[in-house]
């Protein structure tokens, strides 16, 4: 049995609520665990989604649905996880803004996590910090670890931005996918990445900044 | 507000069900497949050797649960590399009638071997099943991955030898 994944959403757990602590303002209660279930309900759809495409029956199958290294599908594991954020939190939408540097921190995490699964690396480099596999010449771009700093940058710099209806939010997701979206050639793929789904949710997140405070009436949470 | 996003996801919910139930059970996805050759490790380290490109040789069965879970990403693979690399399934501890089945299903469309006392895995000392195998030019074991093979690892180690020097 291999508990390397496990090793890694535990980073990600560690990382979210490492962002909790350097950026409490404003967060609802219990917002570590609020932001786990709602992971743990996003994976679930983005599995069940990719069993579908892959063309797996999940209810002649159910087992398959555990064996997440099958396969989970990115964009309906992100929509999933916001609905259920959403829902855990009353529908209110400041909740969002108020979570989403630490949500980038367990992001973060999770990329970082790489170091327990031995699965860093990326394409071919010659550059100084690049290693290789085990008993591999070919050293490589460690391209998790720049993905997990990128998004810790996000985070702080997305805790810097005024209190604004889906403005930290809006930034969060597009910064996220912008992250996503640099480092996607450094990484090795079979399917080509979901490409398409990044550049969705760089412009999603920025169509709710300019957009949410208009179609959102809502109070910001007090400090 | 919140009326209209709370229908809203229970929609897409109920759309992720109706969807999820909307593949038939037992669907194929291959023309019929004949029966799998018998072989052991001897032949198929012969036959190894005697390639000149790489190869990825994966072991399944059909009774394997975790196997299923990898076939599409194994077919895709295929379709992607199979002109660089040869890609091998070889069938452990199963029937022909389940095995064929299986194939079938998946489409997995290379050459597979049957194995039925998992002399093959047991030979280059895999764990398990199932195992992905990569191999150099000529035989040469490269890698082992025991257990499910995800898409970052897969697509890592057919690089791997695709730059082998």
């Amino acid at each position: 049995m291999e508990f390397t994944l496990l090793w890694a959403a535990l980073t990600a757990v560690g990382f979210a609520w490492l962002g909790t602590r350097i950026w409490d303002e404003r967060l609802p209660d219990h917002a570590t665990d609020r932001m786990v279930g709602a992971a743990a309900s996003g994976i679930l759809v983005g599995r069940l989604t990719a069993m579908v495409l892959q063309g797996t029956n999940p209810l002649a199958n159910p087992a398959d649905i555990l064996i997440v290294r099958g396969g989970v599908h990115t964009a309906a594991t992100t929509v999933a996880a916001i609905a259920t954020y959403l829902w855990a939190a009353k529908w209110r939408f400041a909740f969002l803004d108020a979570t989403a540097p630490a949500a980038l921190m367990g992001l973060a995490g999770w990329h970082a996590g790489c170091l327990w699964r031995q699965a860093c690396l990326g394409s071919a480099s010659n550059l100084p910090w690049a290693w290789a596999q085990d008993g591999s010449p070919i050293t490589r771009h460690p391209v998790e670890l720049y993905t997990a700093v990128g998004l810790i940058f996000a985070a702080w710099l997305v805790s810097r931005l005024p209190w604004k209806i889906l403005n930290r939010a809006g930034v969060a997701l597009a910064s996220a996918g912008l992250v996503r979206l640099l480092t996607e050639p450094m990484r090795p793929s079979i399917s080509g990445g979901p490409v398409f789904w990044y550049i969705s949710a760089v412009i999603l997140g920025l169509a709710a900044v300019l957009i949410g405070p208009r179609i959102i009436r809502e109070v910001a949470p007090s400090t | 507000m919140s009326k209209p996003l709370f229908l809203l996801t229970r929609s897409l919910v109920l759309a992720l069900i109706v969807v999820a139930c909307g593949t038939a059970v037992g669907e194929t996805t291959g023309p019929p497949v004949d029966d799998l050759p018998v072989t052991t490790a001897d032949e198929f380290e012969a036959h190894l050797t005697a390639l000149d490109r790489p190869a990825v040789v994966n072991i399944w069965a059909s009774w394997c649960l975790p196997c299923r879970a990898e076939a599409p990403l194994l077919d895709q693979a295929f379709e992607k590399y199979g002109s660089e690399i040869e890609f091998i399934g070889v069938d452990v501890q199963d029937n022909q009638t389940d095995a064929k089945a299986f194939l079938a299903e998946f489409g997995l469309d290379f050459d597979h071997f049957f194995d039925k006392t998992r002399e093959i895995p047991n030979h280059y000392a895999g764990i398990g099943t199932p195992i992905t195998f990569f191999f150099g030019p000529g035989g040469e074991l490269i890698t082992t991955h025991n257990g499910v093979v995800d898409e970052r690892t897969l697509a890592l180690n057919i690089d791997e030898l695709l730059n082998l020097p």
